[in-house]
């Protein structure tokens, strides 16, 4: 996992890397942003539970409408006011809003 | 015109809804039936109060932050991808630049979200919406 390579996507302000459970293995910051590394295993672990309640949706959803698509699920985003988290597998990017590119970083996560 | 007309004169967007304050109040177009969009609508406004949640732990220990109010969210599926900015919601199709398209349509016509719908979502479970809102 490059984390150097996912801070280079469009707004970046952090890229990190979480275990099964969400603990925060790895990360980067951009010098002078607010987030903490506090702040990353906060939102690792709370990306892995969102992951986690979006893929059962995913399952749910197809069965219960019929409709497909939505499996496998490949990355879910929370958008702050001023800056998205991106995440997909065990690897998450910090992006702030006004510069993201939302297609950019779930590409680049199924990449990583 | 409205938001929901808007997202759906979008190619590529396969439906497009709001939901109100419960989750079973809802409006929407596209290739959704009513029961799905019932559906849709409770399962958007669930992960959204979810979210509001857990950003407002994280804000606890990084005030001001940049997280909350929490805007929305994204689910991004094989070929499609759910996406709630507020109270609306779009069902679209992983083309390439739509997405980035419709999340930049939606967070400038919905506006920034700030407490007080937040504050509203909560504040009505379970009591008597109708009265209030409608």
């Amino acid at each position: 996992m490059n984390l150097d390579k996912m801070m280079d996507l469009p707004g970046a302000m952090a890229a990190f890397t979480y275990s099964d459970k969400g603990d925060l293995q790895a990360h980067v910051l951009r010098e002078g942003t607010e987030l903490t590394p506090q702040v990353l295993d906060l939102l690792a672990h709370s990306c892995v539970a969102n992951l986690a309640i979006a893929n059962m949706e995913a399952r749910g959803w197809e069965a219960v409408t019929g409709q497909g698509g939505f499996q496998p699920l490949k990355g879910f985003s929370v958008v702050g006011l001023e800056w998205s988290v991106v995440v997909n597998g065990n690897c998450g990017v910090v992006v702030r809003n006004r510069d993201a590119d939302y297609e950019a970083a779930f590409k680049a996560l199924q990449a990583a | 015109m409205n938001i929901v007309k808007q997202l759906m004169a979008i190619p590529g967007v396969i439906a497009a809804g709001e939901f109100a304050f419960r989750g079973d109040r809802f409006s929407y177009e596209g290739a959704l039936t009513d029961e799905f969009a019932r559906m849709a609508s409770i399962l958007c406004r669930a992960n959204t109060l979810a979210i509001n949640m857990q950003t407002e732990i994280v804000d606890s220990f990084a005030e001001g932050c940049g997280c909350r109010p929490v805007q929305g969210w994204i689910a991004h599926g094989n070929l499609v991808t759910i996406c709630a900015v507020g109270n609306y919601f779009a069902f679209v199709e992983n083309r390439d630049e739509l997405l980035n398209d419709v999340m930049t349509i939606m967070r400038a016509k919905v506006g920034d979200i700030r407490d007080d719908l937040l504050a509203n979502l909560y504040s009505k479970i379970g009591g008597d919406t109708r009265e209030a809102l409608y």
